[in-house]
């Protein structure tokens, strides 16, 4: 039975780098010189990282993507937060309503919005700018709406005895709902990281300038401008992509079961 | 002060006593506010924008009435996108609910080896769909890429995949499949993880074969979780842009065009806002419609009661 579980456990890693192979050995390519690579040797090298970041600006890609997908993070929990305790703790004159407002943008496709948001952004003199890729990302309907219902699995009482105190509804939501409620933000914070991350369509449409691409633009680029089949410089591009991966795949192995959860939750309610 | 003596509930926020009433206003207010600028009113201006004539720059955009939506329905390259979007859809769904079934069945059990194996499967979803269309680039490009690669080592030809019309659009729905098989599966570990033991206890008693308890009982009872996935995956579907633009910019021959990529294209290259516009709002009905459907079935809450 024990060796049974370990044969189907090498089984399983065996299947995994089968079915990872294609980014596995894009990693593994990027540290390998071009001239190697298509003459079928392998010379080690950290060329290609010093050239996707001193050439191709690809350090100024991560600081803008850390900095973009960091402040969407931050300012999308805050709102969703206070919006989501409101929601579940307080009895007001329309609340279902805009409840339903709020739930109901899970079902309106972003693309609807990408003309008109182009044209309020142009309008606002915030293109190319960070506000400019901030700003239309910072409503999550779905944060808000899976904040709140954990709020509502929070007893009540401990609010009251927060009230009690002379607390006001501010103090509570930083002193016992936040505290509390913390596995959910950061399960949100991470989808919300995540989804700006790699996010693709909004950076190509709100910037043209190059100091400001993220990543994902960044490395688009790099593989447009590049294209010649045959002579396209694999182990460089391969290089960029691994940039805009990694910091990804780290989060990944260090929080699996809390993305995993998020996303399942998604589906649940 | 005088508002504490309203009610014994507003004595509860005596601090806040001035404006208890409007405290969670404007605890939704900024939530709101992006929501009305960055979502509800964008579809309005789509809508108005649809009957315009506009191209970006031109001070005036005159009232043309229903003429941008006769000419995208007039269109060769709206058909076009239409029905390679359903190809897509047609082929992808299927694909991936029948593979994501099987290996959710497989790594349903809380063992060492399932939960390696649904991390690796789970990994793609999360990476970077940019770096995805990438590296898929190398995998299928003619002369120096691991699928030809592969195909030499078996001694077959080498396949133009990218240049090929009917190839490239098979290419994208395999990357797409890769993409997204690990959400599926983990959806579906969860709703087999809610049939009760006991169903699968009887059928074996009552000497069910394996792939007769998996077609009589495993399957009906996971309807639920597959009319969810269906929706789900339909509506990723009629979204599919950036391995398009990255890889293929619809080419070869408008054989991989579809829908948002065409919108993409009338009203970000072309700059013919009007028509985009009204491509906007078509793909919002269909859409819309979609979405529908899912929040009945995520609202019926059978989905992991079974």
């Amino acid at each position: 039975m024990k060796l049974k579980d370990k044969g189907l456990s090498a089984l399983a890693i065996a299947a995994g780098i089968v079915f990872l192979s294609p980014v596995l050995y894009s990693i593994w390519m990027s540290f390998q010189t071009a001239q190697s690579y298509y003459t079928g040797g392998f010379e080690p090298t950290l060329g290609n990282y010093a050239t996707a970041i001193g050439q191709y600006n690809f350090a100024r890609y991560l600081f803008n993507s850390l900095l973009v997908s960091g402040l969407v993070t931050i300012a999308g929990l805050a709102v969703a937060t206070t919006a989501a305790f409101a929601f579940a703790r307080f009895d007001f004159k329309g609340r279902d309503l805009l409840f339903g407002l709020v739930v109901a943008t899970l079902m309106i496709p972003s693309h609807i919005t990408l003309i008109p948001n182009y044209l309020t952004l142009a309008r606002a003199g915030l293109l190319d700018t960070y506000a400019g890729l901030v700003l239309p990302a910072i409503s999550n309907g779905f944060a808000a709406f899976f904040l709140r219902q954990y709020i509502r699995g929070i007893p009540k009482a401990l609010d009251e005895a927060a009230y009690m105190d002379g607390a006001t509804p501010l103090q509570v939501l930083w002193r016992v709902i936040v505290p509390i409620s913390r596995p959910a933000i950061f399960s949100m914070g991470l989808y919300i990281f995540l989804g700006e991350w790699n996010n693709y369509i909004w950076p190509l449409v709100a910037v043209g300038k190059q100091d400001l691409y993220t990543l994902q633009l960044g490395l688009a680029r790099l593989y447009s401008i590049n294209p010649g089949e045959g002579l396209i410089d694999w182990p460089l591009v391969m290089a960029a992509s691994t940039i805009t991966i990694l910091p990804v795949l780290f989060g990944f192995f260090l929080v699996e079961r809390h993305l995993v959860r998020g996303i399942t939750m998604g589906a649940v309610k | 002060m005088f508002d504490q003596a309203v009610g014994d509930v507003h004595c509860r926020f005596p601090v806040e006593a001035m404006s208890p009433k409007l405290t969670p206003y404007l605890l939704v207010a900024p939530l709101l506010a992006f929501i009305a600028v960055f979502t509800y009113i964008p579809i309005f201006t789509s809508i108005d924008l649809s009957f315009r004539s506009w191209n970006f720059m031109s001070p005036d955009m005159p009232f043309v009435g229903l003429d941008n939506y006769a000419r995208l329905l007039g269109s060769q390259s709206f058909w076009n996108s239409m029905s390679v979007t359903t190809i897509f859809a047609v082929v992808s769904v299927p694909l991936r609910l029948a593979l994501a079934l099987a290996i959710a069945s497989y790594l349903k059990r809380e063992a060492a080896s399932s939960r390696v194996l649904r991390g690796a499967l789970f990994l793609p979803t999360i990476t970077s769909t940019v770096s995805i269309a990438v590296v898929f680039s190398w995998v299928f490009s003619t002369d120096y890429g691991l699928a030809n690669a592969f195909l030499s080592a078996l001694g077959l030809g080498k396949m133009p995949w990218l240049q090929d019309p009917t190839l490239a659009l098979l290419v994208l729905i395999l990357i797409n499949t890769w993409k997204q098989l690990g959400y599926d599966v983990i959806i579906y570990i969860a709703g087999l993880q809610a049939v009760p033991q006991e169903l699968y206890d009887a059928a074996a008693i009552d000497g069910g074969k394996r792939w007769q308890v998996f077609r009589r009982v495993t399957v009906p009872l996971i309807m639920p979780t597959t009319y969810f996935l269906l929706v789900v995956s339909v509506i990723e579907a009629f979204q599919v842009f950036t391995i398009i633009n990255v890889m293929t910019r619809g080419g070869p021959a408008g054989a991989t065009d579809m829908l948002v990529h065409l919108l993409y294209r009338t009203g970000f290259v072309l700059f013919d806002i009007g028509t985009g516009s009204a491509l906007a709002v078509i793909l919002f009905a269909l859409l819309i419609v979609l979405a529908l459907l899912k929040s009945r079935i995520v609202g019926s809450k059978v989905h992991y009661e079974a």
